[in-house]
């Protein structure tokens, strides 16, 4: 619906040309043929005694005519695709025009001023915001001063057209008269009728352009519903896993224990070394349940840190993140101790994830920049951006989960905003136990 | 779709660039090929500006176009040869309407107000000034002003006249007067036309008189009256050098006891007194002009009678030449017109085959010019030729103005309702010069 009337404007900004052109063409040749005809009937003194400027010879009328309306015609051509392409060339583009539309005023002896109203046109449409509209009103109040004969005859020295029509008879001379104002008003009313095709282009495209905003605000909404109800989904399909692990595993593996362990109450006093053997198999059991457990758990780990030992998955996930987002994230990896459980693996992980995220979603940051540090036992993460802040940042799921995350390994986490975010991720690593079992696990 | 626009883009510019260069190369072509033969177009009328018979009048010009072609070879000077004067104007009108006018061409005196205003004549102020070889001093002032509009040079003069007074010697010496001395005046005039006006065969009307065809204008010059402001937009005609001159031309009349003098009356030699330009002087003094015009009476010419607040003024007619601002060969025109205007060579042979007076007063009063003047004058009637160069130095020109010769014209037709005592003198100056001063303003 729209396009057509787009295609309209665009129809009538040629009509203006065509009818521009046929204008000047029609005031040249006139003019040209006048001074043939006053030179042939041996009146060119008299004529000379009543204009104050040399005349142009009648093919320099028409050269110049022709040759500065086409050069206006290509000016106008590219200012308006320079418009397009927002070039900044557009400005030299347009004093061009301006200078060659003079000239075409100037070879017509400022008889018609209607292809003013070509680059008035070529500035309104190319009008865009507050800075234009200066130049816009100053290049068409100077066009108009120009234009306005008496202003420019002080200047350049120029044939009146009446001389030119006193030439003819009374009959004649009406008629030409009436011409030559039916041509300026005629040039009017187009562009009139251009300048409203293209209000109401502009409005058009507004509408447009307010349907389209609220087509995706409603595909923005089904989809986050969407994203809402997958979630809950993948919830219950993980919940319903884990139950099925448990249960095949650990519940497997806890009532093979059971019922071995009541077998030994029942053996342990009459037959020690079988009892002991049994525990053996139970152990055996126990062992196997948990390892069962690992694999499960694993399973939720995130795919990187599953294959890639912490700081490689680190690493790619930075480098898919960076190269994705455009984002320079730096990474000093050099203080983190090489044995980390996979738990804590897997919190340090979650947590740069989680703060690169939310710096590239709020603080829409260009750099980051992520160091580890250790010291009296704690292992430290800091995380600074250089994006926006936040003065007050509402704790959403991400830094709730972050703080949950670390708490269920003792640790804590600052954040505080000045210039861009920083985040502080501090982690206690406590050894022993744990240590040993994370080798246990490892092997 | 941007990238596919920008190449257009890239390619429209290319294309304006390309024509540009092209026609630039065309127009440096020929340009270029003009620089080898260089064509300067000449615009002037046969016979002469004068209204004298003349015989050979490219004489002057064709000298100096040989001279010219002689110092710069690559140079060639072209002239439509035959335009006669009165088709001149409507000639050179025509040419600046095609646009194709001479580079160098004569401006009668009708068409210098026109031209200069307009912008034809290029002004010379520059081209002078930045020659060092050209020097305004050389000229009589008041042919050279004859050439100014707006105290800029537009053209500069090629020969000059002053008007004389024709003296019927014959008619005087059988009145027993005396050819008045240099330096007469107004009185001496007056005086010298009621003694002649008489009635010599008795028939009741008077066949004799002083004076024929002298003006008001005439008399104004003589009496160092300036009637219009430099910038045109202010006369004078209040003036009491005015009132003295018109007081003059009623008494002068007035010795005509009510007859009206005819040329006829001059031809056959019952008249005084005639202003006579020095053309006219020059055409009819020597053979075969001299038998077949006022052969009848010895006559001679004198200066003008001298007004009691002024002198022996005349006024100068002077032939101009002007360059055209179109001209592309500027600085060659400006070596040509020098040439023609300027050079003592050209300048010096003008007397000998022109009527006029040369411009440059050391060629005017070299002894070429001198013996060419001299030339077949019989030896009896030689007039003092030395007075020339006085009359010369001393003449004025008429102001130049666009409205200059519509506002004469309606003042002569007031002023010789005044003369001819169709209105009373008292007072009418006043009103004429507030008719002319509104007609100037506006």
């Amino acid at each position: 619906m729209t396009q057509p009337k787009l295609y309209s404007a665009a129809a009538m900004h040629y009509v203006l040309y065509a009818f521009n052109a046929a204008s000047v063409f029609l005031l040249a040749i006139f003019m040209s043929i006048t001074q043939t005809k006053i030179n042939t009937s041996m009146s060119a003194r008299l004529f000379l005694d009543s204009v104050s400027a040399v005349p142009w010879s009648a093919n320099k009328i028409i050269l110049f005519a022709i040759c500065a309306f086409l050069l206006l015609l290509s000016l106008s051509i590219i200012y308006r695709r320079c418009i397009l392409t927002q070039s900044k060339y557009r400005y030299i583009i347009l004093a061009l025009e301006i200078c060659s539309c003079l000239i075409v005023m100037r070879s017509i002896n400022m008889a018609y001023d209607g292809v003013i109203l070509l680059v008035v046109a070529d500035l309104i449409s190319g009008y865009r915001g507050k800075n234009q509209r200066i130049i816009l009103t100053a290049a068409m109040f100077s066009l108009y001063l120009i234009a306005s004969y008496n202003l420019v005859d002080l200047q350049l020295k120029m044939i009146p057209f009446d001389v030119y029509i006193s030439y003819y008879n009374q009959s004649v001379q009406g008629i030409l008269k009436a011409a030559c104002n039916i041509l300026t008003s005629f040039n009017m009313i187009l562009f009139v009728i251009y300048t409203m095709l293209l209000v109401q282009n502009q409005h058009q495209e507004k509408e447009r352009i307010q349907s389209l905003n609220k087509q995706l605000n409603d595909a923005n909404e089904k989809l986050r519903n969407y994203a809402i109800e997958a979630e809950h989904m993948a919830e219950t399909r993980e919940r319903n896993r884990l139950a099925r692990e448990i249960h095949d595993t650990l519940g497997h593996a806890l009532t093979s224990i059971i019922a071995g362990l009541d077998a030994c109450l029942a053996t342990i006093d009459a037959a020690p070394d079988f009892t002991k053997k049994q525990l053996k198999v139970i152990s055996d059991t126990a062992r196997h349940g948990i390892n069962d457990v690992r694999r499960s758990v694993r399973r939720l780990r995130p795919d990187n840190l599953e294959k890639l030992p912490l700081k490689n998955a680190l690493s790619q996930m930075i480098g898919d993140f960076a190269s994705a987002s455009g984002m320079h994230i730096s990474l000093n990896y050099d203080c983190c101790p090489q044995n980390l459980r996979a738990d804590e693996e897997e919190v340090i992980y979650r947590v740069i994830q989680e703060s690169i995220t939310n710096a590239n979603r709020h603080g829409h940051a260009a750099h980051i920049e992520i160091i580890f540090s250790q010291t009296d036992g704690l292992l430290k993460i800091h995380i600074k951006d250089d994006g926006t802040g936040c003065e007050n940042p509402i704790e959403g799921f991400g830094l709730r989960h972050m703080q949950e995350r670390l708490s269920l390994l003792h640790g804590t986490l600052k954040y505080k905003s000045c210039g861009g975010f920083i985040i502080q991720a501090d982690i206690p690593l406590s050894r022993g136990d744990i240590y040993n079992d994370k080798n246990n696990d490892s092997r | 779709m941007f990238r596919n626009i920008q190449q257009k883009n890239v390619k429209l510019l290319l294309c304006i660039a390309a024509l540009l260069i092209l026609s630039a190369l065309f127009f440096y072509n020929i340009y270029a090929q003009k620089q080898e033969q260089l064509v300067i177009r000449l615009g002037l009328f046969s016979g002469s500006n004068w209204n004298v018979p003349s015989g050979d009048s490219y004489a002057a010009i064709d000298n100096a176009i040989k001279n010219f072609e002689n110092i710069h070879p690559n140079v060639k000077i072209t002239y439509v040869s035959g335009i006669r004067k009165q088709d001149y104007a409507e000639w050179l009108a025509e040419k600046v309407l095609d646009g194709s006018e001479p580079d160098i061409f004569m401006v009668l005196s009708d068409d210098f107000n026109l031209y200069s205003t307009m912008g034809l004549l290029q002004n010379l102020d520059t081209l002078a000034e930045s020659d060092p070889s050209f020097d305004t001093d050389a000229y009589y002032p008041a042919s050279l002003d004859y050439g100014q509009y707006k105290h800029r040079q537009y053209a500069l003069p090629f020969e000059s006249v002053p008007t004389l007074m024709f003296v019927n010697k014959t008619l005087l010496a059988r009145e027993n007067i005396a050819i008045p001395e240099n330096g007469w005046t107004w009185q001496d005039f007056i005086d010298i036309c009621r003694r002649v006006t008489k009635d010599t065969d008795d028939d009741g009307v008077p066949d004799q008189f002083g004076y024929y065809d002298y003006t008001w204008q005439q008399a104004a010059a003589s009496n160092g009256l300036q009637l219009f402001r430099d910038d045109g937009k202010f006369s004078y005609f209040a003036d009491s050098k005015m009132a003295e001159t018109l007081k003059f031309m009623i008494d002068l009349k007035k010795t005509n006891m009510g007859h009206t003098v005819t040329a006829k009356d001059f031809d056959m030699g019952n008249v005084a007194f005639r202003p006579f330009t020095f053309a006219e002087y020059r055409t009819y003094k020597p053979y075969p002009w001299r038998i077949k015009k006022y052969s009848s009476f010895e006559w001679d010419c004198i200066e003008m009678p001298a007004g009691p607040s002024g002198s022996n003024t005349s006024e100068l007619n002077t032939l101009l030449i002007g360059m055209s601002s179109r001209s592309s060969h500027k600085k060659m025109a400006w070596e040509f017109l020098k040439e023609l205007c300027y050079s003592g060579k050209t300048q010096r042979f003008l007397p000998s085959v022109s009527q006029g007076v040369p411009v440059i007063k050391a060629a005017a009063e070299s002894d070429e010019a001198r013996q060419a003047l001299l030339y077949d004058a019989p030896g009896d009637e030689k007039m003092n030729l030395s007075i020339i160069s006085n009359i010369m130095q001393s003449a004025v020109s008429p102001p130049k103005f666009q409205k200059y010769s519509l506002a004469m014209l309606m003042a002569d037709s007031e002023i010789k309702k005044i003369i001819d005592e169709i209105i009373p003198f008292n007072n009418a100056l006043n009103k004429i010069q507030k008719k002319i001063n509104d007609f100037l303003q506006n």
